[in-house]
């Protein structure tokens, strides 16, 4: 039988004001850094999705290899070359250093990867919209960018919804990965407080993680229901 | 001076020849049934006329002016999208599948396209709004989306829908093949009143009665040519063709 010592569950008077203000800092991070990058990729992967689906063989030629290159990649890795390759790059090429700080590259890194996984989310949503649409919005004479924005894209969100939600929380989740350039996030600081030998801040980062995803969930639910009013 | 004019229209699809040297004229309040077997080309040459296929080659006037010219697959008169897109508001379209946008309701499927295209206050085509789905008969339904409403009624909101564009002309495709029989009725009573109202009509059906009564002019269509035409009455009980006499005799 093991003997769990006395204090195994009373860890919470262990929190020091220094250390809880040190956990919510690094949740106020990973959550900006999730908001920022999903509403930046999401116009960034719109517009992709929109290049992908056009006449112009060029536009897809170039938006099927920024796919095909940010999802057969490492996040990872692209946070690496982000924060750590470009400035080099930037002097081996120009002579001068770029200095980017260590959100503007994690910003950087996140957006450009969600991007790619949300065009691919809103170019199946807009082909799965019955080509009958886009005729009689034709038909009462708009043009493809009308009809597009009124009529095709508003009838995505349902369907968008649920995928859409998914990549949000992988991406939550994957904020996490910035602790390779340093930034003091949800997971670092929980790692920071943690190297005292004090294992219990893992868990902590966790239910914070846990909490963050659930409410996540929740609101996507309420919003699919909403797009789904005229079903 | 003729509404819809087509020279030579041709229409391949891969080798598929589905229009094969369309001459037609239309004029203003005639009622223009097209009937054929299907695949006899009759919707693609609807669909041609407002350019959501584009012809091979031919002439297509509209009101007097050339719209559409081409050859070999090729534009032969330069068409700017924007044009192309007013020309197509001026041709009411109504589909088999009605097409009625499901996130509007019926009155916002009846407002969107003057709002839209001709950035119409609002007020003011709500107002037209109502008074066209009073025309159709289904204005106690003006709030609800078209997944709570019958066929027959989604395909009098799309009726109306098309009129608030006021377009010159207004094109059917098989209006009334996707509703249930009984459903039939209310939609072809609307067409009739349209009709009865000198709107320009063309109409593909497979509705003889409708054709019959209401028909200025009946086209019959085989293999991608226009094999017989005169009005509905001489047609009906005297086809000169053998594939007229036939089709009849196989539908009837």
């Amino acid at each position: 039988m093991i003997k769990l010592p006395a204090d195994f569950f009373k860890w919470g008077e262990k929190m020091t004001a220094m250390q809880a203000k040190g956990f919510l800092d690094g949740t106020i991070v990973t959550i900006e850094l999730t908001l920022i990058s999903i509403a930046l990729g999401l116009i960034f992967g719109m517009l992709l999705a929109l290049a992908r689906i056009s006449k112009s063989k060029v536009l897809r030629g170039i938006t099927w290899t920024y796919v095909w290159v940010f999802r057969g990649t490492p996040l990872m890795l692209q946070l690496i070359i982000v924060y750590f390759a470009v400035p080099l790059m930037a002097n081996a090429i120009t002579g001068n250093y770029l200095n980017v700080s260590m959100f503007g590259a994690a910003v950087i890194g996140l957006t450009l990867n969600t991007a790619a996984y949300l065009a691919e989310i809103f170019r199946a949503g807009i082909l799965s919209i019955d080509k009958g649409q886009m005729e009689a919005a034709k038909a009462l004479g708009m043009t493809y960018r009308q009809a597009m924005l009124k009529i095709i894209i508003p009838q995505t969100y349902r369907r968008v919804i649920p995928p859409f939600a998914n990549e949000f929380i992988m991406i939550l989740k994957d904020t996490s990965l910035v602790i390779v350039i340093g930034l003091a996030e949800l997971t670092r600081v929980s790692k920071q407080f943690a190297a005292s030998g004090e294992w219990k801040f893992y868990f902590v980062a966790g239910a914070i993680y846990l909490f963050l995803t659930t409410i996540s969930t929740f609101i996507f639910d309420k919003m699919e229901k909403h797009a789904a009013r005229y079903e | 001076m003729s509404m819809i004019k087509t020279e030579n229209i041709h229409k391949y699809f891969g080798k598929n020849h589905v229009l094969n040297g369309i001459d037609l004229e239309i004029f203003p309040s005639e009622v223009m049934c097209v009937v054929g077997p299907s695949g006899s080309g009759k919707s693609t040459l609807l669909r041609c006329l407002n350019h959501l296929e584009r012809i091979s080659s031919g002439k297509i006037y509209i009101d007097g002016v050339l719209v559409d010219h081409r050859e070999n697959d090729k534009d032969v008169l330069k068409t700017d999208p924007k044009k192309v897109a007013q020309m197509c508001a001026e041709l009411g379209m109504v589909f088999q599948r009605f097409n009625l946008f499901p996130h509007k309701t019926a009155l916002e499927n009846v407002m969107i396209g003057p709002v839209t295209v001709k950035k119409a206050p609002k007020a003011k085509a709500e107002e037209k709004a109502r008074a066209l789905l009073e025309k159709v008969g289904i204005v106690e339904k003006a709030d609800e989306y078209p997944s709570r409403l019958s066929g027959g009624q989604q395909q009098r909101v799309a009726i109306a829908r098309a009129l608030a564009m006021e377009p010159k002309i207004m094109l059917f495709d098989e209006p009334t093949s996707a509703l249930d029989p009984e459903l039939v009725g209310e939609v072809l009573e609307v067409m009739k009143q349209l009709a009865h109202g000198g709107m320009t009509m063309m109409v593909v059906t497979h509705e003889m009665g409708f054709a019959r009564e209401v028909g200025t002019r009946l086209i019959f269509m085989d293999e991608g040519k226009i094999v017989e035409q005169g009005t509905p009455r001489e047609v009906f009980e005297n086809p000169q063709q053998e594939r007229t006499k036939d089709f009849f005799r196989s539908i009837l």
